[in-house]
């Protein structure tokens, strides 16, 4: 069900004009379970974080939390998040749509140095959202729309502030 | 610090606090900061990001 979230909101972000994007499985990655953080990074993945200015994150909620998979493969990075904008989208079978998921997240995501927005997509009681060929039938409350303006905003404003404001004041 | 992909200097946006890993790391230690500096770097050229980390202070002379 998340992977049906996740289209749908990829599919919003590609009617942005000027807008690059790419949809990633984290299962697919070829990421080793047997060492963690950078020295198991995939240099492709590596490469599409480096060229990022933004990220969305589409997570399901299990037992309140978000999937580990997901922290394993965040791990493999870091400079290539700095000062990058990031908004999480939550899925899950009941009516907090991942709400807690996200909580838990949101501080991971700052320690990377990702800049969080204040706008979340919650996908509530998911499987009465999609068809059984994956087709949104009920978008109420979702307001995507909203999510992905303030994440494009953040991106863009992030991305003058990498390139041309320097920490501490000097140069 | 230069941009390997397309030569222009690059800015200095961020200073992360990393804490060490390796032995090596270890002796890089900031004792201001309890860990390491990546400094990270952004060009203004093409947008992509290098970091480096922050060199030992050397210690004091007597």
């Amino acid at each position: 069900m998340s992977e049906h979230a996740a289209r749908v909101v990829w599919e919003q972000v590609a009617l942005r004009p000027g807008v690059e994007s790419e949809l990633i499985d984290v299962a697919a990655l070829k990421i080793p379970v047997d060492d963690a953080g950078e020295t198991a990074k995939d240099p492709a993945f590596a490469e599409t974080m480096n060229r990022a200015d933004a990220l969305v994150i589409v997570t399901p909620e299990y037992n309140h939390g978000y999937a580990g998979l997901l922290k394993h493969v965040l791990d493999t990075n870091l400079k290539e998040y700095v000062h990058k904008a990031a908004g999480v989208v939550g899925v899950s079978a009941g009516v907090f749509g991942g709400a807690r998921a996200i909580q838990n997240l949101i501080p991971v995501l700052r320690e990377l140095g990702l800049v969080t927005i204040f706008w979340d997509v919650n996908f509530t009681t998911v499987r009465r959202r999609f068809d059984d060929e994956g087709t949104l039938v009920d978008d109420s409350f979702l307001a995507i729309d909203k999510f992905l303006d303030e994440l494009l905003w953040m991106a863009e404003t992030l991305r003058y502030g990498r390139e041309n404001v320097t920490i501490g004041g000097s140069g | 610090m230069t941009c390997p992909k397309c030569g222009t200097p690059m800015n200095h946006q961020a200073e992360k606090l990393v804490q060490p890993i390796a032995a090596e790391e270890l002796a890089e230690l900031s004792s201001a900061v309890d860990g390491l500096l990546e400094l990270v770097f952004a060009c203004p050229g093409c947008g992509w990001i290098d970091s480096r980390r922050e060199p030992a202070t050397p210690p004091a002379s007597a």
